[in-house]
Parts: structure tokens; sequence; C-alpha cells
């Protein structure tokens, strides 16, 4: 993975014309006003995406009645959110979300140490399938799992009933196991996905030295390998925790029938369900609940603050691999087990289902092939994939490239005004994503009507990029902070300009990175529900917002095809995205 | 004798006086509608704010509308108080983007409480046609009722078991064994719960709280959940949604004290973009082909003489005996009360 400086200079001719058209980006990197006007142009669009809504909902939180009603401003919502029960319901969502994030980093640790680090039997297929678990909706899994284990008729229920001959129903999905285990089969992958690269990307030389020294196998992964991917465990980790506390489907699906509530769940209900809606509870939960992801990220900059966890230096080497002798196929069985659990189960239950006329009735006079032809048939179907595949493609790439910007300047320069935009980036991965769709529904509604987002695809956009900018500014920046500050100097001193440095050296040496932030991007746009029930109208429904009214409908079964379309897309993505990688990375 | 036969004459001349003036203004009222219709035409689409939640036989009166008219309709089918949140916001904002909202009447009284969101319904002419006691008022005219009963297994439920009361709920051999929609929040559940306070007395409710049923929120799973066999019972089931799971071991029951309902009603969103072809739109809803898809979905019909013509087996439903509606000044209390029989 070493680039030789006569390479890159070798190229040099074929960039003219890209340098040429990039002397505007070098004057903005050249001078002091032009590096202003860029930064406040950063600050402008970031503005717009997390401050106008938070600004709007902070208002909400305020305000008796939603924007444009008549009310007064008050502290009822704060006072609210001191009930017994909004507190139960606080330390639900904490607990949960703490107690999904420890057994999914630990499973995530040893699929990503296993996969990038050992000789286990086919690493590359088995790591798309164990990927695939974070790309499947929520709603998919969580359908299956109802079906899977019910305690009153689940299949894993009755098979152990027939072997064992008791009575006993030992899973129950409708409790806080049944809410935890939902959660982790999206965060394990999630995590995953996040650690994998750091786990490839790691000089093993450090390694090396500490088995030279005498350090057992373990003393050295525990020493060396963990504390080396301390920064990208703990930003996995608190992205994780995050996300577990922003969490919707699975309490919704296995919490909410076993009484057990969360503060996304009161979201919902105080937004949908009461009349009138109670925007202004709503909207206090939401800051509260940003207060305390707040402390959180305050606290991971305070654990990590001063150390340099650079891995990824000018130096080549040649990636090793641990022989784990006849122990690589005790490694390749704990990898096929959890892809069979996560994965063949519940779309394996999908798959069946989606054969017959009811989902879950599983006689031969029932089967058909009506639900496919009624999805293919479908105008709302192919709207919503095409409107998805657009928003998909540009979101993600908009959203990458704005993270890609924001990392930069936050980990690679010394520029004033650097922890502002890091910050803003930040802001809202600290709001559920319901609530930011709330934000923007009332930003939007209320911009002049010279600027028609609201009702539009636009309003889409808008928000997944700021929905998704979080994670791209996370990704980037861990990449970033692996990669030795010498390689850009080196490059500088044999005469490359910035923009050639920058595409040789910064994104050249992220691009992996990128690709997988762009993925998840992709797919957390593919998944995405809650705000888009809020922002899309007539016209602009995309599949996740199809995929809840066929479920609302009771059309299970053709939830069921659009799941199962969504994926083999899934393996196609990954599919070219590894081909992609591979390619690229070989001719570095 | 010859006084019968003045008035057979006298009427016998009224009456031939009387037909041409009628046949006038039926040509007239003809000729008006025709305007209608070309208006509606030329405005080239009409927008639905409808709770329709997908149904097939909404979506079939769309396509009849479509076929039979070739003006296009955009549906944006959204939970009624979602839907009333969505216009109330788009309003405020000045945007005006529907014509035509298909919601419950309770909601349309809180939005005429609340604002001016809808407008004065133009002259329908099918309104003429609604059966008692439905009418139409000054901002909305009923579109359908949706009726509610007991959905049982009937695998899991005997034949003697069979519940004929809303009393039989409360049985103890149904404890733990009754799925049901949740009474606390707005919606299906708690329309339920309000008109069984009324009708069955609190008694009843605070009865059925000890049966511990178990709350959920997708009326359409939890039928295919008790078809499965993980309840006995789900209350409330609206019938319509029973006429789609022909095949399967379930069976929806009309107690003798008559079904809970609720009523979706039509009306005109202010400052609706194409009027003419929102108020075509309503007039279609209300004719008799509309009306029988309804029927035969087993929903009631509103407009008279279309229950006499709907299939065999939607007969009963179509003639269902109904209770209610529920109350919009009684709202509040019912979902305190439900809130307190279940913390």
């Amino acid at each position: 993975m070493s680039i030789s400086a006569g390479d890159r200079i070798g190229s040099l001719g074929k960039l003219r014309l890209i340098a040429r058209l990039s002397g505007g980006l070098r004057l903005l990197r050249a001078t002091s006003a032009g590096r202003i006007a860029g930064l406040t142009a950063l600050i402008l669009i970031l503005a717009f995406l997390s401050f106008y809504p938070l600004s709007m909902l902070l208002y909400g939180s305020l305000h008796s009645t939603p924007p444009g009603m008549a009310g007064t401003f008050n502290l009822a919502g704060y006072q609210d959110v001191l009930s017994q029960q909004s507190l139960i319901a606080l330390l639900n969502t904490v607990g949960l979300a703490l107690a999904k994030t420890i057994p999914s980093l630990v499973i995530a640790v040893l699929l990503a140490w296993i996969l990038a680090r050992t000789d286990t039997p086919f690493r590359g297929t088995l790591e798309v399938l164990v990927t695939l678990p974070f790309f499947v909706p929520p709603i998919l899994t969580a359908m299956a799992w109802g079906m899977l284990g019910n305690p009153q008729v689940g299949l894993l229920n009755q098979l152990f009933q027939w072997v064992t001959g008791s009575s006993v129903a030992p899973i129950n999905v409708y409790s806080y196991g049944g809410v935890v285990w939902h959660m982790m089969q999206y965060s394990t992958p999630f995590l995953f996905l996040l650690i994998v690269d750091a786990f490839r990307a790691m000089d093993p030389s450090l390694e090396e030295a500490a088995r030279m020294c005498g350090a057992s196998r373990w003393r050295t992964f525990r020493t060396i390998t963990l504390q080396l991917m301390l920064p990208a465990l703990t930003s996995a980790a608190i992205l994780s925790f995050i996300r577990g506390i922003e969490n919707f489907e699975s309490p919704l699906f296995f919490g909410s029938p076993a009484n057990i509530r969360v503060i996304t769940t009161d979201i919902y209900d105080s937004i949908n369900q009461r009349s009138p809606p109670q925007y202004q509870y709503a909207t206090a939960v939401s800051f509260v609940i940003m207060m305390l992801l707040f402390l959180i990220v305050l606290l991971q900059w305070k654990l990590l603050r001063g150390r340099s966890f650079i891995t990824v230096s000018g130096k080549g080497y040649t990636p090793a691999v641990i022989k784990l002798g006849k122990w690589r196929w005790a490694t390749f069985a704990f990898c096929a087990l959890f892809f069979v659990v996560m994965v063949v189960l519940p779309v394996g239950q999908l798959l069946i289902g989606s054969f017959f006329k009811f989902f879950g009735f599983y006689q031969w006079d029932m089967l058909t092939l009506e639900h496919y032809r009624a999805v293919f048939a479908s105008s709302e179907f192919w709207r919503g994939f095409g409107n998805t595949m657009l928003l998909g493609l540009i979101g993600a790439s908009l959203t990458m490239v704005l993270g890609g910007m924001v990392a930069y300047i936050s980990v690679r320069t010394k520029w004033r005004g650097r922890s502002l935009i890091d910050a803003m980036a930040w802001l809202p991965w600290m709001m559920p994503g319901i609530v930011l769709g709330v934000g923007f529904l009332w930003g939007f509604a209320l911009l002049p009507h010279a600027i028609p987002i609201y009702g539009t695809i636009w309003a889409l956009l808008l928000a997944y990029i700021s929905l998704g900018t979080p994670l791209s500014v996370r990704v980037m920046s861990s990449a970033y902070a692996q990669l030795s500050f010498d390689l850009e100097e080196c490059s500088r001193v044999h005469g490359a300009s910035w923009l050639q440095t920058m595409r040789h050296i910064m994104i050249a040496l992220a691009w992996p990175s990128f690709a997988v932030g762009w993925v998840l991007i992709f797919f957390g746009i593919m998944r995405e529900l809650s705000a888009s029930v809020l922002l899309y109208s007539v016209g602009s429904e995309v599949l996740s917002v199809v995929l809840l009214k066929l479920w609302v409908n009771g059309n299970a079964e053709q939830v069921s095809v659009v799941g199962l379309i969504m994926v083999v897309l899934v393996l196609l993505f990954r599919w070219v995205q590894l081909k992609v990688i591979k390619a690229h990375i070989s001719t570095l | 004798m010859r006084i019968k036969t003045l008035h057979a004459v006298v009427i016998a001349c009224l009456v031939s006086l009387a037909l041409p003036a009628h046949a006038e203004d039926a040509k007239g009222a003809q000729g008006s509608w025709d305007a209608v219709v070309d208006a509606a035409k030329k405005e080239g689409k009409v927008v639905v704010y409808d709770m329709a939640l997908g149904a097939p036989y909404f979506l079939a009166v769309l396509k009849s509308f479509e076929t039979k008219y070739g003006i296009p309709v955009e549906s944006l089918d959204l939970r009624a108080s979602e839907l009333s949140e969505r216009i109330r916001t788009e309003q405020s904002a000045g945007r005006y983007l529907g014509d035509v909202e298909m919601i419950t009447t309770t909601m349309i009284e809180e939005q005429l409480q609340n604002g001016d969101f809808v407008q004065k319904l133009p002259p329908i002419p099918n309104s003429a046609n609604l059966r008692p006691p439905f009418r139409a008022t000054e901002f909305s005219v009923p579109a359908f009722v949706q009726p509610m009963g007991i959905l049982i297994n009937t695998r899991r439920v005997k034949d003697a078991d069979v519940p004929s009361s809303w009393n039989d709920l409360n049985d103890p051999k149904w404890k733990g064994k009754i799925l049901s929609d949740d009474m606390r929040p707005l919606g299906s559940g708690n329309t339920m719960f309000a008109i069984l306070q009324h009708t069955m007395g609190p008694e009843f409710n605070e009865k059925l709280a000890e049966q511990k049923p178990v709350f959920s929120r997708d009326m359409r799973n939890d039928a295919r959940r008790v078809a499965r066999g993980e309840y006995a019972i789900y209350v409330p089931q609206i019938f319509a949604f029973t006429s789609d799971l022909k095949g399967l071991p379930v069976k929806v029951v009309i107690p003798k004290e008559g079904a809970p309902y609720a009523e979706m009603d039509l009306a005109v969103l202010k400052n609706s973009p194409h009027p003419n072809a929102a108020r075509l739109f309503i007039q279609h809803f209300l004719s008799m082909e509309s009306q029988l898809i309804y029927a035969n979905a087993w929903m009631p019909p509103v407009v008279a003489g279309v229950a006499e013509r709907a299939n065999a087996d939607a007969q009963p439903f179509a003639n269902a005996k109904l209770i209610g509606p529920a109350k919009l000044a009684e709202r509040p209390s019912m979902m305190a009360a439900a809130k307190k029989l279940y913390p």
C-alpha cells in the first residue's frame, strides 16, 4: 500500500487540466481571505442543515403550540419531562442502549479481528455475509422475529417444545431481551463496518514488535491491537450507543406490547397518538436527550484528547495475517453461526412468507406469486424505488464530500473555527430522526415562497444529508487520523500542489473509508423512515415509506417482497463496492 | 266520489304543469353540472388527502374515477392525526396543495374549531341520496362508515363460546387471551372505549381492563396474529379489514348491542387548487358505483338503495346495527379514563 514519489510525480502531467480547473480551490487554500470565504460557506451550509431545524425545535419546546399557531412561551414541556413516566422511559432508553452496545461491540471486535487479521477460510465471502443484517430494514427483521420468537406460536419455541417435549416457551421477543436482541441485529454489523478497516489498516510491525519482545498472542491483542483501535472503537461504540438511544423500530415492535416505554416511542406517541399532538413535550424530551448525548460526546473527546493513533504511515508494509491453525475452522464456524442466526433465519422466514397468500400460513393451496406480481405492477413501488435510488446516490455522495471536507478541516488543519465546524456537523446525530424531521418540516414550510423546498424531493435530500453528515465526518475523521502527516509533507516537498496532494495522498489513502462511509450513508438513506414519513409528499415517496404504508395496510407479504428486493440490492452493492475497493487499492 | 275525482283532476293538472318546469330544471342542473365536469377536466388532476391506508376498495374508487373522467388522482395517505397536522402546517405556511380531505367527522369538527382549514361545501347533487341518519353539513358530507366488531379465531373459540354480547368479553376464560388496539391514544381502540362506556356503562370497561388485554397498534396485522392463534380474540375489528382474509380461521362477530363506528367525511380544503375536480370527486364518491364497492367490502353505505344491492356475504355487515359515534367534546376525558384504567 506504499506509494513512491516517482509514481506520484509521473502522473502529474495527467492532472494538468484538473489542476487548471481547480485554480479557484488553490486560491481558497492560498489566501486567508479565500479560506475565510470557504469556511464561511461551509459554516452556512452546516448551519442550514443543523441549526435551522434545531432552532425550530427549540422554539417548539418553549412554545405551547407548533409554529403557525397562536400560543404562549412557557416551560410546560420541560416540566412534563420530569414526570415519573418520562424518567422511567429515559432510564429504559439509556439502559437498553447500553445493554445492546456492549455485546454488539464484543461480537463486532471478534468478527473484525477474525475477518481482517486471521487466515479464517472464506473471509471475503464471510465479510459480505456478516454485514448483511445492517442493510436489511428493521421493519422486516422485526416482522420475521415476531414470527420466530413469539411465545404463543413462535417457530423457535415450537421447535424447542417438539425436541424437548416440554410445554415451556423459552423465547419471548416481546420483552427487554427481545428489544436488545433486535437492536443487536443492526448494531453488530454497524460496529463491524466502522472498525474493520481500522483493523485492516493497522501497521502489523507494532504487533510483531510486541511478539518479538515475548508478549503472548492474547497480551499483544489486549495491549497493542486493542489499544491502537481505541479511537475507532470508542467512536464506533459511542455512535452505536447514540443510535441505540435513537432506535425506534425495536422498542416499537417488541417493547410497546410489553409496556416497555422508551423516549423515541414516547415522542412518536406524543406526536402521532395524542390529540392535539404534544409537540412541546416531544421537542423538550428531544432537547433533554440531546444534552445527554452532548455529555457523552464531551466524555469521548476527554478520553481521547492528547493521544496519537497514527497507524498508517509512509512506510510500506504487507498486511499480516495471523495463522490460526486448526482453530481457523472454529472462527469460521463463529462467523457462519452469526450469519445463520442474524440473516438466514429472518430472511428465510421472509422468503418463505413471500410465496404464500398469507404471511405465516404455509399450506400448499396458498402458494402464490401474486405478491411479486402486485409489487412489480405497482407504480408506487417503482416511484419509490426511483426516488430512493436518486436520493441515495446523490445524498450519499454529497454527504461524504461534505463529511470529508469537515473531517479534513477538523483533523488535518489548525484553522480557526474548525471545532465549530466539527460540532455543527455532529449536532444532527444528537437528535432522533423523527424529531429532526419535525424540525425540517416546520423549517421548510416556513421558508419564503421563493424557496419551494417543502413537499419536494429536495426536502428529503437535505434531511438525509443532515442526518448522514455526523457519520460521514466520523468515518473520514478516523481515516484521516490514521494518516501520518509526513505523507502530506513528503508530497509537498516533492513539488506536488495542495490539490495533487489531496488527490494522491489524502483521497487515495482515505478512499476505502470513503467507500465504506458512502455505502453506510446510502443504505442509511434507503432505510430512513422517521424523517421521511414526515417530509414526503405526493410524488416524492421513498421505499421506506412505501414499505411502511404496505405494512400499515396489512400487506406483510408485499413488504417481504420489497424487503427481499432490497436484500438483493445490498448483495449487489456490497459486491461492486468490494470489487472496486480491491481494484483501486491494488493500483495504488 | 266526485270530490275524489276533482282532486285527481286538479293534481293531474298541477303535475302536467309542473313536469315541463321540472324537466327544465333538470336540464339546467345537468347543464351546469356538465360545466363542472368540463372545468374539472381542464384543471387536470385532483389531490386527495385521505386516511384510507391504501385500502383496496379506496384504490378501486380512485381507479373508477380516473377511468370515468380521465382525471388523475394523487393521494396523500396518512393516519388521521398526521393528516390533520400536515394540513395545519401547510396552510399555516401558505401552501395549499390538497383539494379534498377524507377524514373522521370529529377531526373535521376539530379543524373547524381551530381555524378555517376547510371551505364551505359546494352543491353536490348526490348528497341528496344520503340515507338517514347521514346528512351533509355546511362544510362536509359523509363518505362511508367504519363499524367495528369482535374478531375470533375459529380454532381457539368453540362455537358455544362465540361471544354474542360485548359483555361476553369479560368472561374469565378470556383473561390474557384478548389482543386489542391500544385504547389510550387517539384511534379505533379509544373510539370503541368511548362508545362502549356509554352503551355498556363504565363497569364494562373496568371489567375489560381486568381481563388484561394486550395492546398493539397494527390493526391489519393484529387480525393476522389472531388468525395464527397468538390470541383468541381481537377488538375492535373493523369489518372491512376482515373481508380480505377469506380462507383464514377467523370470523368477525357483530354483538347484539351493535357495532361502534366512526364516520368518515369528505370536505374541500381551503384554497383548493382544483376546486371543480374536488367537487366532481366527492360527487363520484357518493355515486351508487363507488358506494357499492365499499358495501361489498363489508362497510355500511351512506347512500340509500346500496345496501340491498351488496353481495350476499356483505349483507349482514351492510345492514349492521350501529352504535355511536364518539363525540369530539368527550375525547380528552375518554382518553384520560382509558389511561387511568390502563396505566
